[in-house]
């Protein structure tokens, strides 16, 4: 069990990762809220497994809240959010799905390139998942960045925040439990109040395309 | 009880109660006490510093050091004689708000108290501040002060007047607190006693000084840093520009001492010589601007240009006598600066205050509005020509015993050996002279413009005499014009003992208390015996025409050249009077001119109406800021092309940076 620690580590944070790039890759977005709950069910697993491993009991607490919070709550107020706007396909996204996956390769390749230093000097046997970590967080924000309807920014921010608490699993063993739980909350509200903005795009352009927003700069 | 203890101890809480009576509900309170406890407060500081600079005190010697965690405070001779300074302002100030700010509305009595109040506790802990820290703290909090104290009246012209101000009041506080970090290495809390011991390599003490120059003259409104002055000074309430004008720019020089002589220890000459030569392109160029202006108060601001100008004349002199070694011209210059940075508070205080009884009684500023007000306000006449008399450098009064000490002080060229500065320091001279002659011409237009003749317009023909706090306030700062004036010996040995050492009084009161005499000794002059000839011949005067006419005199109208009807259109404009010099100095007020000459539809011989205007525009005050002003729109133009108004733009920012930033740090 000890020497397939890192390895059991490194499958979860690639799935983690895996589940970031589908959103690049499909254009349906039922499809994005599936992704994200298998994600935030992987970042279950491997916040789990290393509290296991290094014994910290609070780890598990906080991958129940995980399974409860990111998995179950929030996929259920996306799957709300989707019904009322109505939306099923990315249409155009600004960036094709081919160029997206190869942009998604190289910020995966550039994720290695800059946390090497950090692995290197590392000691723990969860730095494998390090690089793996920074490249969920690099891709979510590009798939902010890309996608034009409003849910898939919305998950691509979800995604992001999955990152970094796989980040803090991963290279510190998880941060004291009342910040993890601050981070749910901040999560929670950045939901919330991207949940009312999109109902005012939505309301106010019949869209929820964040293209229209251009239209307010003058 | 130390003095600086007494400082704090007495002063704080009479300002606390002028801060707290400012908000008070009810108006008497705001007017009454919170200006009269602010004037009380700055009566202590006053007193405190004038007892700290007796000759038989020993205060300054052992100085006294109150530390207050990362604060430090320090009363030294150079302290106590802005001290001073600071104390006889705001007392002139407190008093008259009380009649001033009657027409003012709550909120702005709110805001007015509360900025009066911060101004003078600013600027007392920026004086007695032992660490680069307090300097700093209480250096920013006066330019917050200024800026309420400027924004009172709230329309878009003091705004912006504010905001100029800001902007070149940040610009200088970067730069002074640029030098005091360089000067302590990053530690700001060192005392100024021991930084004074550091010594530094020659290419960081030049740094650090001309920073400091930078910062300070910002400060004290030395050109082309001067702009922020004429549009300030103005809109501000007068007992404010009266703070301002007669007490914050000599921070500026408070500053420069502290630095240049006392924390760097003087320098190479080129220092003096710099210092020397902004202070004498300011003496020029302010007075000339100020003589072609039309609002009373800008012209005051201008003039305070000036004499700011003359004050780091008479620094620069003594940093370059330090560098060449002569040792008492260097004390008399300083002596003969900070003497006229004193004088200068009292005579701009009291030109100030007597523009805001005029604004007061006529509401207006323009002076091609005003004339007659001497037969309407008799007491701010005469004490306004009190102020103008002194400003001019005329004997007994306190602005000749300054000049003067600074005119021989600079005739010390002599003995210096090189050429170069036996050379320039004649133009200095030259400078200061002319600056002089402009003065009297300035301030007989400020005088007879507004105050003899006829009036020019209804609110002037009805202008009334100001409430008797206003006059008080006026009366003190006149008063001590007068006794600065007439004890020049007293004012320079206590100046020299304070800010040199103790036996350096010698160099300049070689005369006693009532005698001047020059660094050299040739010149001498005692302002009491030409004052008491001036009022002796006046005296004879008046009995030898009551002898001769006896009492046959005879009151009758003035000839008015066989005409019968005399109108204010037949008198001399504040324009007019200007006209000669603008055309001889020409070159730098680039005049507009434009004349409109309306006929008769008939003839055009018959003239129905002239309309003549004429306008200033000198390059000096354009040529940088108009540079700078379009260079800064041209960034924020190209700046504004990142906001392009697509949510996907700025995320992709954000991406970009941060894999950037990572690579970057991989790389590094």
């Amino acid at each position: 069990m000890e020497a397939a620690f890192p390895q059991l580590c490194i499958l979860g944070a690639s799935a983690v990762l895996l589940a970031a790039i589908i959103p690049l890759w499909r254009r349906h977005v039922p499809a994005y809220i599936v992704a994200f709950q298998w994600q935030s069910f992987a970042l279950a697993f491997v916040t789990a497994l290393v509290g296991y491993m290094a014994h910290i009991r609070e780890l598990y607490i906080v991958a129940a809240l995980i399974v409860a919070i990111r998995g179950m709550l929030f996929v259920r107020l996306l799957r709300k959010l989707q019904a009322r706007v109505g939306e099923i396909t990315e249409l155009k996204p600004l960036v094709n799905i081919p160029t997206s996956l190869l942009i998604a390769a190289t910020l995966v390749v550039i994720a290695y390139a800059a946390t090497r230093p950090a692995v290197l000097v590392a000691s723990s046997p969860t730095r494998g998942a390090m690089p793996l970590a920074i490249a969920v967080i690099l891709v979510s924000m590009f798939t902010v960045a890309s996608r034009k309807t409003a849910i898939g920014q919305v998950i691509g921010f979800l995604m992001l925040e999955n990152g970094i608490a796989l980040l803090s699993a991963v290279a510190s063993y998880g941060v004291p439990l009342t910040v993890e739980l601050g981070l749910f909350l901040d999560a929670l509200l950045g939901f919330l109040v991207m949940q009312i903005l999109v109902f005012h795009i939505h309301d106010a352009f019949d869209t929820t395309d964040v293209e229209q927003l251009s239209r307010l700069k003058h | 009880m130390t003095p600086l203890s007494a400082l704090f101890v007495v002063v704080v809480p009479l300002y606390a109660l002028a801060a707290a009576a400012s908000v008070w509900p009810a108006r008497r309170a705001q007017i009454g006490i919170g200006n009269g406890a602010a004037a009380a407060g700055s009566a202590a500081a006053l007193v405190v510093g004038a007892g700290a600079l007796r000759p038989a005190s020993d205060a300054l010697a052992a100085v006294a050091l109150l530390p207050a965690g990362s604060f430090a405070f320090r009363l030294d001779g150079l302290s106590a004689v802005f001290l001073v300074l600071i104390g006889l302002v705001g007392t002139a100030s407190g008093v008259y708000a009380i009649g001033y700010s009657g027409d003012y509305r709550r909120s702005q009595l709110a805001t007015m108290g509360i900025a009066q109040v911060l101004f003078l506790s600013s600027m007392i802990l920026t004086v007695v501040a032992a660490n680069a820290f307090t300097f700093l703290f209480a250096w920013e909090l006066m330019s917050i002060a200024a800026y309420l104290m400027v924004v009172t009246d709230g329309s878009a012209e003091t705004v912006s007047a504010a905001n100029w101000y800001m902007a070149i009041a940040h610009a200088g506080f970067a730069a002074v607190a640029a030098a005091f970090l360089l000067m302590s290495a990053g530690e700001l809390t060192v005392g100024f006693d021991v930084l004074s011991k550091v010594s530094h390599p020659t290419a960081l003490k030049n740094l650090i000084f001309l920073l400091a120059l930078g910062g300070f003259a910002a400060k004290a409104g030395i050109i082309p840093l001067h702009i922020w002055l004429p549009l300030a000074h103005p809109v501000a309430p007068s007992h404010g520009s009266a703070l301002m004008s007669a007490a914050v720019i000599k921070m500026g020089a408070y500053g420069l001492v502290r630095v240049s002589f006392d924390l760097l220890g003087g320098g190479p000459s080129w220092w003096g010589g710099l210092v020397l030569a902004l202070g004498a392109a300011s003496a020029v160029v302010g007075l000339l601007l100020a003589l072609v202006q039309q609002d009373l108060k800008r012209l005051l601001a201008y003039s305070s240009v000036e004499n700011i100008g003359i004050v780091f004349m008479g620094l620069g002199a003594s940093l370059l006598f330090r560098s060449e070694g002569l040792d008492a011209l260097a004390t008399a210059a300083l002596v003969a600066a900070i003497y006229h940075a004193l004088n200068h508070a009292a005579f701009k205080g009291l030109l100030f205050m007597g523009a805001g009884s005029i604004v007061h009684a006529t509401g207006t500023r323009n002076m091609e509005l005003l004339g007659g007000l001497i037969h309407r306000m008799p007491w701010t006449a005469a004490l306004f020509l009190i102020g103008a008399c002194a400003i001019s450098a005329l004997p007994p009064l306190n602005g000749f015993a300054s000049e003067w000490l600074l005119f021989h002080t600079l005739f010390g060229a002599g003995l210096v050996a090189r050429p170069v500065i036996g050379v320039t320091l004649p133009v200095a001279i030259a400078a200061l002279a002319l600056s002089g002659g402009l003065a009297a011409a300035c301030f007989v237009k400020a005088f007879g413009i507004s105050f003899l003749a006829l009036p020019r317009s209804g609110e002037a023909a009805e202008a009334h005499e100001s409430p008797l706090s206003m006059r008080a306030a006026m009366t003190l700062l006149a008063l001590c014009c007068v006794a600065l004036g007439l004890m020049p010996g007293a004012v320079t040995s206590l100046l020299a003992r304070a800010l040199v050492e103790p036996g350096a009084a010698s160099v300049v009161s070689a005369g006693g208390a009532v005698e001047l005499v020059s660094p050299s000794g040739v010149g001498r002059v005692a302002p009491l015996a030409i004052g008491a000839l001036l009022v002796a011949t006046i005296v004879l005067a008046a009995l030898v025409v009551r002898a001769i006419v006896g009492g046959r005199i005879r009151i009758g109208d003035t000839w008015g050249c066989g005409r019968l009807v005399h109108t204010s259109r037949m008198e001399y404009t504040a324009a007019a009077f200007a006209e000669p010099l603008r055309r001889v100095f020409r070159e730098l007020y680039r005049p507009t001119e434009d004349l409109v000459v309306e006929t008769h539809p008939e003839s055009p011989y018959f003239i129905q109406g002239i309309e003549y205007r004429s306008d200033v525009n000198p390059w000096i005050e354009r040529v940088f800021y108009r540079r700078l002003s379009r260079a800064v729109e041209r960034a924020g133009r190209s700046m504004r092309r990142l906001q392009m108004g697509s949510l996907h733009v700025y995320l992709l920012y954000l991406l970009s940076a941060l894999i950037g930033l990572l690579i970057a740090s991989a790389w590094l």
